[in-house]
């Protein structure tokens, strides 16, 4: 952490937060430096109304779900775009290391609100196929000369659309 | 509460998205503007004539271009603009084939008209480059009509029929003017007196039309797409539709209260057929669907000659409200776009999504996407609202 950086807040002060943002209308539990909060989210009116879960322990990375309804089965088979696992979804909701997110930011005002936006681009996903949210993904650079078996060197691309 | 409120916003957002797609089908307010430079020209030219009669013409627009309930024809990037071409000096002694062609004559004779003319069965059409049609109509005065009606050549050209554009376009008018009576929901009434009543929901709402001439227009179109894969020829023509509709809007909004827009769209369009009338004739019964304004109109002639078109009417008055049902009650964007293109077709459906989308992007972009309780994503600026900023994020991760 930065000499400069503001104070991280705890799991407790995060837990409030969430409890009296009528924004994040939800319910949790808190142990310890321990949150869940369950939400839910529908990023329009037009949208649907999905499930979702935030976990967080003090100072980590954030961790948001989509518990229902299955978001593979929507999307029919093809892989999730902006995930860290498939299933249960695990949102990819900012770039790590980049400053977007640190502990000193409310998760009502950042994990919240971009877990809608999240969805909002899935739906139009779910559409065209087409991510339009922007964003990165890891991309594995395999290396031209097999025999060297190399791992691959890990890079960033923008993102674009179904695979 | 939360759902009805819900409920309310969905019905309001759904109702903006259905008046953005016809303001994209719409003659826009430039080829409006266009159209009526270039009548009046028209006008002029054909008031210009050395013949008498001719020239105390005048020109004025009748059908959707008059009533504001224009649809683009799918397919066509142009607007028939349908003109009457009243000439007050010539009676019923005139044979309506030679009134028509002493108009086009007339049209002939400029060097200017007489390259983009077309002859219609029953007007003259000017073909304009900038993706408008004029389509004009010769019409005399109806003597035996004491609403000022007019009288304009069949389809035959052999008899002139009774029509009166100017009262029909007033008697829409007045039942357009007629504002349906809202139930405002009990969340929104307290809502409005909380600090956040400033928040709008998303998308914002557009430029209010009038309801019934957005409910012409969604039935117009509805019909279009219906009829596009079956025998056109069937479909129930714009003034039948046009007429049930205005019929309707006047019993719902003087017998019926509110939740929404959408609510009036979807009463409206189900009591469209209670309006049909029928009577008894020698050996049958007769589809009656008259026209007010004058004597001896009957929009639905033509379904006692060719039964099928009264039937293609019924048939797709209940396709139209089960896509609508089915719109109502679709979840998500995806299935509200999916159901949008098979009631309106691709490329509307697909504009109006675009924009939805196109206003979320450039609101994260300008860092002014907000998400709000009971709302969620909104890209109206609105500081002092409870409406929390949506700050600037990368989605990451693998595909």
């Amino acid at each position: 952490m930065r000499f400069d950086s503001p104070r991280p807040l705890t799991a407790a002060q995060q837990y409030l937060a969430l409890r009296t943002n009528p924004a994040c209308q939800g319910e949790g539990q808190l142990r310890g430096n321990m949150l869940t909060w369950r939400f839910p989210v529908t990023p329009t009116a037009l949208s649907r109304q999905y499930d979702a879960r935030l976990e967080y322990r003090h100072e980590m990375s954030p961790k948001v779900y989509v518990d229902a309804p299955d978001l593979v089965v929507l999307a029919d088979g093809c892989r999730l775009p902006h995930v860290y696992e498939q299933s249960p979804p695990r949102l990819c909701l900012y770039l790590p290391g980049s400053g977007e997110w640190g502990a000193w930011m409310r998760l009502d005002q950042t994990m919240v609100p971009w877990t809608a936006l999240w969805l909002f681009y899935f739906e139009a996903w779910l559409l065209s196929g087409e991510w339009s949210g922007g964003g990165l993904e890891p991309t594995v650079r395999e290396n031209s000369d097999r025999q060297q078996q190399t791992a691959g060197r890990t890079s960033l691309r923008p993102s674009t659309g179904r695979p | 509460m939360y759902i009805e409120r819900q409920t309310a916003l969905r019905k309001a957002q759904l109702f903006g998205l259905l008046e953005r797609l016809c303001e994209r089908l719409e003659l826009s307010p430039t080829q409006a503007d266009r159209a009526k430079t270039s009548y009046e020209a028209v006008g002029q030219w054909l008031a210009g004539a050395e013949a008498e009669w001719l020239a105390s013409s005048s020109i004025y627009l009748q059908g959707s271009t008059a009533l504001g309930t224009t649809v683009k024809p799918i397919g066509q990037n142009e607007h028939d603009v349908d003109l009457v071409n009243h000439i007050p000096g010539l009676g019923q002694w005139l044979p309506p084939a030679l009134c028509k062609q002493m108009v086009g004559d007339r049209l002939k004779a400029s060097q200017r008209y007489s390259v983009i003319l077309e002859e219609k069965p029953r007007c003259w059409r000017l073909n304009y480059a900038s993706e408008i049609h004029l389509d004009i109509t010769p019409s005399i005065p109806n003597p035996s009509c004491s609403n000022g009606g007019e009288l304009v050549p069949d389809k035959t050209l052999r008899c002139w029929k009774a029509t009166n554009p100017k009262g029909y376009r007033d008697a829409f008018k007045q039942r357009a003017a007629l504002i349906p009576q809202m139930r405002m929901l009990k969340s929104f009434a307290e809502d409005r007196a909380r600090a956040d009543a400033d928040i709008e929901p998303f998308p914002k709402p557009p430029r209010f039309k009038g309801l019934l001439c957005r409910i012409v227009q969604i039935a117009k179109r509805h019909r279009d797409t219906y009829f596009l894969s079956r025998d056109a020829s069937l479909a129930p023509i714009s003034v039948i539709l046009t007429t049930l509709a205005a019929w309707s809007y006047e019993y719902c909004v003087r017998s019926m209260v509110f939740d929404s827009e959408l609510d009036v769209l979807c009463e409206v369009l189900r009591h469209m057929p209670d309006f049909i009338g029928q009577q008894a004739v020698a050996g049958g019964v007769e589809w009656t669907i008259w026209n007010e304004t004058t004597e001896g109109e009957n929009f639905a002639e033509r379904w006692n000659t060719e039964p099928a078109k009264a039937q293609a009417f019924f048939d797709w008055h209940v396709a139209a409200m089960q896509d609508l049902e089915r719109l109502t009650a679709a979840e998500g964007l995806d299935r509200l776009s999916k159901s949008l293109t098979k009631s309106f077709g691709q490329a509307p459906a697909d504009e109006v999504m675009q924009d939805m989308f196109a206003n979320v992007a450039a609101a994260r972009s300008y860092r002014t996407l907000g998400f709000a309780p009971g709302i969620g994503l909104t890209t109206t600026v609105a500081p002092a609202a409870r409406a929390t900023s949506v700050r600037s994020n990368t989605f990451f991760g693998a595909h």
